[in-house]
């Protein structure tokens, strides 16, 4: 006997994805799943983001990582909503993992969350969580191969961060081959380069991310 | 990409839809993978054959069908399918301003129960 089925195989995440979606969108509330490598800067660029936007927006955060409550704590002195979601091993956040999360934030007070994923350049971009919109980091540091050996989240992203530009006299990396390869993979995307050291061009991401918001 | 997960989920989602409709056991589940959806086939079946012992589904065969990228170029309005599994410029004319509509599918079809 023939059953047809016709189901999508990640449809339980995809429908807690949707969940959350409704959730947030019950809240007026814009959601950014923020993903990179290890060590690319996404919880530096929030501390830069916060301290531009906090006047003007009501921001929180989800942190998530395998172990330890170091982002949690950074996020936590900057007096913002933070939650710290410990995944115990697992490479990326799901939808489910979010979901349990939500009550422990206020988030009807909330115009902004961002949800930064475990470092990690692949698995992320494969599970929704609910959010508006996927960005994603890359620092210099970490070369200019980096969009053709890991298209997908390139692919994915509305926005790419190509951060740490204040080492790029010590560093052999072609930025402009960074910036041409993401545009070959995803020709919408909207690239920014910035240091969250010195604070070059964080204004313009700021900037950028107002109109989103808005 | 995570084939243990998605052999996990595709398994509950087969028993369920196969006890549901109120039949004992499976003996095959068919499966659209798109060639950019991150699966390796082999791994799928791997984590398949490992997980169903002890299922309704333990005598199952997984018959994986592989979907090729396609998309559309606004620049040379020309429709396209590809090996790749990922598309750098439009293969017909080589313009970035193409759109994939296929090739990410993870997607159960059907399957054959007793």
């Amino acid at each position: 006997m023939k059953l047809k089925v016709a189901s999508k195989i990640l449809d339980a995440n995809d429908r807690i994805a949707q969940d959350n979606r409704r959730i947030f969108s019950d809240a007026g509330v814009f959601v950014i799943n923020l993903m990179s490598s290890p060590g690319a800067g996404k919880t530096s660029l929030l501390e830069k983001t916060i301290a531009g936007l906090k006047k003007s927006l009501d921001i929180g955060v989800i942190e998530g990582d395998i172990t330890g409550t170091d982002d949690a704590e950074r996020i936590n002195r900057l007096g913002v909503p933070v939650v710290q979601i410990n995944t115990g091993g697992a490479c990326h956040l799901d939808a489910n993992m979010i979901n349990v999360v939500l009550p422990d934030l206020p988030l009807d007070e909330l115009d902004l969350l961002v949800i930064e994923n475990v470092g990690n350049l692949v698995c992320p971009a494969e599970f929704k969580v609910g959010e508006d919109v996927k960005i994603m980091i890359l620092s210099i540091a970490e070369g200019h191969d980096k969009p053709l050996k890991y298209p997908l989240m390139f692919q994915e992203s509305t926005a790419l961060i190509i951060n740490k530009i204040d080492l790029r006299p010590f560093l052999d990396v072609d930025v402009d081959k960074i910036r041409k390869d993401a545009l070959s993979l995803n020709p919408s995307i909207k690239i920014f380069e910035l240091s969250c050291k010195t604070g070059e061009g964080v204004d313009q991401w700021i900037a950028w991310l107002q109109t989103l918001n808005s | 990409m995570h084939e243990v997960s998605v052999a996990d989920s595709l398994l509950k989602i087969a028993v369920d839809e196969c006890r549901r409709s109120g039949y004992a056991r499976i003996n095959n589940v068919r499966v659209s993978i798109g060639k950019a959806s991150g699966v390796m086939p082999e791994a799928l079946l791997f984590a398949f054959d490992a997980l169903k012992a002890d299922t309704i589904a333990s005598g199952a065969a997984l018959t994986i069908e592989e979907v090729p990228v396609a998309g559309h170029c606004s620049a040379c309005n020309s429709d396209f399918t590809t090996d790749e599994s990922f598309v750098l410029c439009c293969p017909m004319c080589g313009s970035s301003s193409y759109s994939i509509h296929a090739g990410r599918e993870l997607d159960i079809k059907d399957m054959e129960v007793d």
